[in-house]
């Protein structure tokens, strides 16, 4: 049975695409069967995997369970790792879902055929709430959230703590963070005195090497192996793997 | 995961190979390296059969699909340094592939083979990894000094979701490249090499026998098939290696007797007795162990039949049984390894050479066909079990269930043996199908006998271990289940008895043997 993660945030250019790739891979690279659905109509996890963003049938006929969804999977350069890319019909997968009695479960009925299979599946969630949002929090087990470390991200984490309140569990961890500037370390103090339970200690630096990824279209454990990035990946990915209840 | 195998064309070498698929395909070339593979399957080649391999590879275990190299599941584990069972095995995916097919029988390393090997990944106009290509060139390592190469051959594994470029690249290969596929497993082209044979021993008899040969030849041909797989057996069952080997051993052993008994007007009477003595002597010198095996192998069972809070109570009993299989397959090995023994078999093989060169004389039924001769038996001992069952009623003594079941095994080996090879499949079939069923049960009705007089007779040794009495009280409980088991089995008996004697399968055993 797999774990479901869902790396999500309502805002966006927080670090969303680049934990659930990285994340996915070190999970994968583990040993751990792995699955990414990129969910997100603009296809940068997808990119990056230098996958075609193109579901047969479009993100309506995905969530009608018309045809088998392991169909639609594409295996990536790590031997460990599957796609189920992005389709820019997601931009229309609200009116989609809102067409059947109970939305928020479609999502999840999606991915029951592929729990057998896959170890992890990680989805790589579009910036917004919605139903789309909402039938993600019931198919995950655990709300991986990106939150930079300034005073409007921490208001907008405080509010997706009190949104999924009975829902998934949150592991928040700090993205982009600028140890030299003391608003981030600050507001980090603050979140992790204030959020013992759901703050990670592993944050991700602002650096070169996470945004070279979207020019060498690879994850970090790849391009830079070893690297300030890479490394911080890796102790998100330890705490991560230690902090998860099972649902 | 889907893939193939290729060979190169003839004289190759590894890296012209790659050179031709660097011109001919957008490859991502990796480095060369070195891997050191070794294969498994089990005595009898239960993994081949399944068209499966097991490797241990880069310190991990993995069953491989035979056709085309690509791993179905693995997990890391050091080298194993001795045979391998499932209950060696941790809890996980590879323990969950491996049981259901090699059930009871150890993994054994078969060859060792030393790689070069190359990745090539194709890749499309994204330079996306559409295809994996790996090249190797393979070498048996037949000693820390002599390696015995074998052909290079290219391995290709689809990527998921991208079938049509695995098609694309099976195309270039074989009609622009010169490429063909491979004839045979890496796995079977590594043991033959090693001057093994793929597939392992099989303990199956099924020797073509003509009708019209005769019957000392026929009798002859069967008896040394039997005496190989006994001796293909006879190293493992000493070592223990794993409880199949045992088992085996004395199922040919038995079935040997069982071809002495029925067909013993093909011998001469003297030897024939002398060697029904020493045979007699080897299943009785096996039959402790094997009887110990079935009860530690089978102990979760057992305990299953008795209340889950009493069950822990019976811990100090497998210990018992433990202990005693030590100790008689210690006995057992000594009787095997002795001179006894292996004069027991060289005799025994060069009488079965000579045999149709004995005067005929003292002989009666030698020189008759075959299966003039087998159809009698089967007749006779199927005639003989319908009455011995007619006057079986859910009270009879113990001893007549057991004496219907040893002519039953007489009877399914004669079946097995002689009459699925001379006569017509739609009668024997059937009726090995009943007798199964028959046997089955008469077997199960003989393990509880046999269980709860074992049982008694271990409660002194059961009472003097730590916790012994609360063993005792359950060892108590067991019995009784066991008891109620084999009334059971009784109370079956008719039905079973019947679909086996019926007036239709009467008809056709008159009709097709006598």
């Amino acid at each position: 049975m797999s774990t479901v993660l869902a790396t999500y945030n309502i805002k966006g250019g927080v670090g969303k695409t680049s934990a659930a790739v990285n994340l996915a891979y070190l999970a994968s690279r583990a040993g751990a069967p792995t699955l990414l659905w990129d969910l997100d109509p603009q296809g940068a996890s997808t990119y990056l995997f230098r996958v075609r963003p193109k579901v047969r049938g479009g993100g309506r006929n995905l969530v009608r369970l018309k045809s088998p969804v392991s169909a639609l999977i594409k295996g990536t350069d790590d031997p460990g790792l599957d796609l189920l890319p992005a389709d820019f019909s997601y931009r229309h997968m609200d009116l989609a879902l809102d067409t059947f009695k109970r939305p928020t479960r479609r999502l999840a009925r999606v991915l029951d055929p592929l729990r057998a299979e896959y170890e992890f599946i990680f989805l790589d969630c579009p910036p917004s709430i919605s139903l789309v949002s909402e039938s993600v929090f019931e198919a995950a087990d655990a709300l991986l959230v990106p939150v930079i470390p300034a005073t409007l991200s921490s208001r907008t984490f405080e509010q997706l703590e009190e949104l999924v309140a009975h829902g998934p569990q949150v592991l928040a961890f700090f993205s982009m963070v600028e140890v030299r500037k003391s608003l981030h370390r600050e507001v980090m103090a603050r979140l992790r005195a204030s959020h013992p339970g759901a703050m990670l200690g592993a944050a991700i630096p602002a650096c070169d090497e996470v945004e070279r990824m979207g020019v060498d279209r690879t994850v970090v454990g790849e391009l830079a192996p070893g690297s300030r990035g890479a490394l911080a990946y890796q102790a998100l990915w330890l705490d991560v793997s230690r902090r998860l209840r099972r649902r | 995961m889907s893939g193939s195998e290729f060979l190169p064309p003839d004289q190759i070498s590894l890296d012209a190979a790659a050179e031709l698929l660097c011109a001919r395909l957008q490859v991502q070339p990796g480095e060369a390296h070195a891997t050191d593979r070794t294969f498994y399957d089990t005595f009898d080649g239960l993994l081949r059969d399944g068209g499966r391999s097991v490797v241990h590879e880069g310190g991990r275990v993995s069953v491989i699909e035979r056709a085309t190299g690509l791993e179905e599941v693995g997990e890391a584990m050091a080298q194993p340094t001795r045979p391998l069972l499932v209950a060696d095995l941790g809890p996980g995916r590879l323990r969950e592939a491996l049981a259901p097919v090699i059930k009871l029988r150890a993994l054994l390393a078969l060859v060792h083979v030393h790689s070069r090997v190359r990745a090539l990944n194709v890749l499309d106009d994204e330079r996306k990894t559409v295809v994996r290509m790996t090249i190797e060139e393979p070498a048996v390592i037949a000693s820390s000094s002599r390696h015995i190469p074998l052909r290079p051959r290219l391995r290709l594994a689809a990527v998921r979701g991208y079938a049509d470029e695995l098609d694309r690249v099976a195309r270039e290969l074989t009609e622009t490249l010169g490429f063909r596929p491979a004839d045979q497993p890496l796995a079977d082209e590594a043991v033959r090499a090693a001057g093994g044979v793929p597939g392992g021993i099989s303990t199956k008899v099924e020797l073509a026998l003509a009708p019209t040969q005769r019957a000392d030849a026929a009798a002859a041909a069967v008896l040394r098939a039997l005496l190989e797989v006994i001796a293909a057996n006879l190293e493992g069952t000493i070592a223990g290696i794993d409880s199949e080997f045992l088992h085996d051993f004395r199922v040919s052993v038995r079935r040997s007797r069982s071809v002495q008994r029925e067909f013993k007007k093909v011998f001469p009477s003297a030897p024939l007795s002398y060697f029904r003595g020493e045979f007699k002597w080897l299943q009785q010198a096996t039959g402790d162990a094997r009887d110990l095996d079935v009860y530690v192998l089978e102990f979760d069972a057992l305990a299953g039949l008795v209340p889950e809070a009493t069950q822990a109570d019976l811990a100090p009993l497998l210990r018992v049984l433990e202990d005693r299989r030590r100790d008689a397959r210690r006995q057992m090995a000594r009787d095997l390894r002795s001179d006894r023994a292996s004069k027991l078999f060289q005799d025994w093989a060069a009488f079965l050479e000579e045999l149709v060169e004995l005067p005929l004389e003292d002989r009666e039924t030698a020189g008759r066909p075959v299966a003039e001769v087998a159809g009698a038996r089967i007749v006779k001992v199927y005639r003989r079990m319908v009455k011995m069952g007619s006057a079986i009623t859910p009270s009879s003594p113990a001893e007549e269930f057991h004496a219907l079941r040893k002519r039953g095994k007489e009877l399914r080996y004669l079946l097995e043996l002689f009459g699925a090879p001379l006569f017509s499949s739609d009668v024997v079939k059937p009726m090995i199908k009943s007798l199964k069923g028959l046997q089955d049960l008469l077997g199960r009705h003989q393990d509880r006998e046999v269980q709860i007089s074992l049982l008694r007779s271990l409660s002194d040794e059961v009472a003097a271990r730590p916790e012994g009495p609360a063993a005792l009280r359950a060892t108590g409980v067991l019995i009784e289940h066991l008891g109620a088991d084999e009334q059971q089995a009784r109370a079956e008996f008719s039905e079973r008895f019947e679909a086996f004697a019926s007036g239709a399968q009467r008809k056709r055993v008159k009709a097709v043997f006598s």
